[in-house]
């Protein structure tokens, strides 16, 4: 049952809601859904599920992009209904009939509304009826059964449906019960839900013959398949873990017998081998400004080859391409975008960028673009680019302030520590990259701690310790074998009491599909509650970035004990210097995660530390 | 070598058949004909200050949820509809204010802009600053302090633009749903908001962001930081943009648009 269906102008303007569905929303699905979805260039996906306290809804939408409208439709999310899309295509056309840019009210839409949907009903249900022919039907949506009794069974449902209207609307009432029902598989499961989601209508008894409970459990199983994975991942998992809490062992070595602890006789070897301290190597290049080099490069070698790959297209493609630009064709048809989106989604796969990021982003634009008039002059493939050029610098751009320095300020005030915690895959470069930020910090006159919560590699605290050495700063270290969730929560009492105002915690890298670990992690996050959670990524990475960051929000979330669990807050990007324009995976990780990319480190020593430049990763990008 | 003297003969040759000609026509014709080009020019010159010095477009920021999109609506037609959701585009207008359509005499039109407050699309504010005659920052004063730091940062970044403080465009700091009982009062926006400033001021000198540019820096280091050490006009009015309360909004946009 739809819960609303709002029509409303890309400005912000609400133009009509339907009146007949009155039921308030709960929270805000709308905001959120033009926030998180279709400011954040996912508006390609099929819907959205929006979750409050006290509801949960389903969104799906639909754009008029040379009116500047946007048409959503709201429903319930355990409901499966089928004719939503096919009734916002119709609602669609009608309404661009009507629209007029001048008008504000459109009262008189109400009647045409209430047609549609009546139509769109009809519809589904004769959709259904046709396709029901045989009789063993299939657990997915094209149920390919006909079910007479089920039919005759709707039937028989007179005045059920406390709908407005009288016998005229009954028994099309009737057959969107029953469609309801087929939508679900399951007839029992239908009432069931009517009976919860619908607000006072009673409900016939569950007449029909056989329910299937096998595609009644297929179909909870389908929704809750993201469960399922990692209750199967976890109880792999489990047998790894061994009984005794002895050494973490990776794979199947021999277990030593002699504890490999060194934490103890280190203090005379260190100091003779730290001769110099790293007091003054030049500024850091976070505080150096960058100059954008404006070269205009033309993408003729690009448009070779796409000519090369499709010669035939392409002969005839140009010429009316051509003519098209200069007379100002009408309406940009999906055909039209197609092959300029196909050649702009390989340029960024070849950029680094992962696939399906490419593929999301490709269908946003196409979603954006469709329905458009083409300025005259222009050429579609221009069109494409302005507008993957804007959706990009839109997501890169930050949805919030990256203003460290006025955290820690703010931080400062309240006489607390601010925290910050590095996690991340092995090998990404946490360790070097925290020696680096701590670089910049003591340069604004900030006083840093480091806390040495990677207690399994061998060589991590000594590492810090060094680098805490050079930077004349505190340490705070525990030695090996210890939880690193404890030693973090001692690691900031310490630093209020010496009055440091910046933690810097050093954790483990770990792969994300390491459940253990990962709830090790999760665990030291609820525990210490930090200001920052940044994740460390290489550029290096390609389509595995979005299996990281997807999953570590993921577990960081699944595995939390509070009700708001802390996820990912921001991202560094490491080794920028080894890409030299394969860029593409800070589009990956910023895309997918929504966390801004507050550093990126672009070398090995002290002051190789810089911020994202937005217009320059675009310009390498789409180059 | 040669070639030079060609072109120049060819050159004297062309002069002197000009001059023949010239000196063909009655005087009193050159004479207008050089007169008309010359007012034509100092016309089209003219015309130019003129339109660089009358601007008449009210910008309309702030951050999301702030309400600039109801008093957009509100100026234009006196009624907010049916509501509003968050805005993906700029509505932009020129328009007759509401309560002026009765008015009497020739009232010239206004264009309002309202920038979305998003803050993926705060580039879009940089494309309508420099035609501005007067900004307009919208703050939910009823939900204020927790977004305090937030309005401040952008109302900063609004204050060191460029072309904000080279032509000392004038900025109302507007505290919308003021209907509501438990919204703050003006003073204590602005007092809250000049000491995030300070705050703000001293953390951005530290450093020189290659992204984040504040091209100006804001009042005068050591002193608390106060709206009026600013260059350009800092005032602030209270507003209801869902009951249709903003006189003191059409005050400052007929004080600063010209007639």
């Amino acid at each position: 049952m739809l819960e609303q269906l709002l029509i409303f102008t890309r400005g912000g303007l609400i133009l009509w809601t339907c009146k007949e569905l009155g039921n308030a929303l709960k929270g805000s699905p709308i905001d959120t859904l033009i926030r998180s979805c279709l400011l954040e260039e996912r508006s390609g996906a099929a819907s959205y599920h929006y979750d409050a306290p006290g509801a949960s809804y389903t969104l799906k939408w639909t754009f008029r992009n040379e009116l500047g409208i946007v048409f959503v439709a709201v429903y319930q999310r355990i409901l499966h209904l089928l004719y939503v899309e096919d009734l916002l295509a119709k609602v669609k056309r009608e309404f661009s009939l009507v629209y007029d840019p001048k008008r504000t009210a459109y009262p008189d839409f109400d009647e045409t509304f209430r047609q549609l949907k009546m139509e769109a009903l009809a519809r589904a249900e004769d959709l259904k009826r046709s396709n029901l022919n045989p009789v063993a039907g299939n657990a997915k949506k094209q149920v390919q059964g006909h079910n007479k009794l089920g039919f005759e069974g709707g039937n028989k449902k007179s005045g059920s449906v406390a709908k407005s209207g009288g016998g005229a609307d009954g028994d099309d009432a009737n057959g969107w019960k029953m469609e309801n029902g087929h939508a679900k598989g399951s007839f029992v499961a239908k009432d069931a839900n009517l009976s919860s989601v619908v607000n006072g209508r009673e409900n016939g008894s569950p007449n029909v013959g056989a329910f299937d409970v096998h595609k009644l459990q297929k179909l909870r199983a389908k929704g809750g398949g993201k469960k399922t994975d990692t209750v199967a991942k976890a109880s792999k998992a489990e047998p790894n873990k061994k009984i005794t809490k002895k050494n973490r062992v990776w794979d199947d070595a021999a277990t030593k017998e002699t504890k490999l602890d060194f934490t103890d006789n280190v203090g005379e070897d260190g100091d003779r081998n730290i001769d110099f301290v790293a007091a003054d190597q030049g500024e850091s290049m976070m505080d150096k400004e960058e100059i954008v080099s404006s070269e205009s490069e033309e993408e003729e070698e690009q448009e070779d080859a796409g000519k090369n790959r499709k010669p035939h297209v392409k002969s005839k493609g140009w010429f009316s391409s051509m003519f098209q630009s200069i007379a100002g064709k009408a309406n940009l048809e999906k055909s039209d975008l197609e092959p300029a989106l196909i050649a702009l989604k390989d340029r960024l796969m070849t950029k680094n960028v992962a696939e399906e990021i490419a593929e999301k982003l490709c269908e946003s634009v196409a979603a954006s673009l469709e329905g458009k008039k083409l300025a005259s002059f222009t050429r579609v493939s221009s069109t494409v680019q302005a507008a993957m050029e804007e959706a990009l610098l839109r997501i890169l751009t930050p949805r919030r302030s990256i203003d460290i320095l006025r955290d820690v300020h703010a931080a400062k005030e309240q006489r607390k520590p601010y925290v910050v915690v590095f996690v991340g895959v092995n090998g990404v470069g946490k360790s070097t990259n925290l020696a680096k930020v701590a670089y910049w910090l003591l340069q604004h006159n900030v006083s840093v701690m480091m806390a040495a919560c990677d207690t399994f590699r061998s060589g991590a605290v000594e590492q810090l310790r060094t680098h805490a050495r050079r930077l004349q700063i505190p340490i705070f270290e525990k030695g090996y074998e210890k939880d690193p969730a404890v030693v973090a929560k001692e690691a900031i009492q310490e630093a209020s009491r010496n009055g440091s105002d910046v933690v810097l915690v050093d954790t483990a890298g770990r792969m994300q599909d390491n459940e253990p670990l990962m709830r090790a992690l999760s665990k030291l996050i609820y525990l210490n509650n930090p200001d920052l959670v940044l994740f460390v990524g290489e550029a290096l990475v390609g389509n595995d970035a979005v299996d990281q960051l997807s999953k570590f929000n993921q577990k960081l979330s699944d595995l939390s004990a509070s009700a708001n669990p802390r996820l990912i807050d921001g991202i560094l990007l490491t080794k920028f210097d080894t890409i030299d324009d394969k860029v593409g995976a800070a589009l990956s990780m910023v895309y997918i995660s929504g966390a801004p990319v507050m550093f990126v480190g672009c070398g090995q020593s002290y002051t190789d530390l810089k911020k994202l430049n937005v217009k320059s990763i675009v310009k390498t990008l789409l180059k | 070598m040669e070639e030079l003297e060609q072109w120049k003969e060819q050159l004297s040759h062309f002069y002197n058949l000009v001059m023949d000609r010239l000196r063909e026509v009655p005087p009193d014709q050159l004479y207008a004909a050089a007169a008309i080009a010359i007012f034509t020019t100092l016309l089209l010159l003219s015309l130019r200050l003129f339109k660089r010095a009358k601007s008449n477009t009210v910008v309309l920021t702030g951050l999301s949820g702030s309400g600039k999109t109801v008093i957009f609506y509100q100026l234009r037609d006196g009624s907010t509809h049916q509501g509003t959701v968050t805005s993906m585009e700029p509505n932009e207008d020129t328009f007759i204010l509401h309560s002026e359509k009765t008015g009497k005499g020739k009232i010239k039109p206004v264009h309002v802009v309202d920038v979305p407050g998003h803050s993926r699309l705060r580039p879009k504010l940089d494309e309508y600053l420099p035609q501005a005659a007067g900004i307009v920052f919208v703050v939910d004063a009823l939900d204020f302090l927790p977004n305090c730091r937030s309005a401040s940062e952008y109302l900063y970044d609004l204050l060191t633009k460029g072309s904000v403080v080279k032509k000392k465009i004038p900025v109302l700091i507007l505290c919308n749903k003021t209907d509501k009982v438990t919204a703050h009062t003006k003073e204590f926006i602005r007092r809250q908001i000049e000491k995030e400033i300070d705050k703000l001021r001293a953390s951005r000198s530290a450093i020189s962001a290659a992204d984040i540019a504040n091209e100006f820096s804001l009042g005068i280091p050591g002193e608390p930081f106060s709206f009026t050490q600013c260059s350009n006009k800092v005032t602030t009015a209270d507003a209801s943009g869902l009951t249709g309360e903003i006189s003191q909004l059409e005050e400052f946009i007929r004080e600063h648009v010209k007639q």
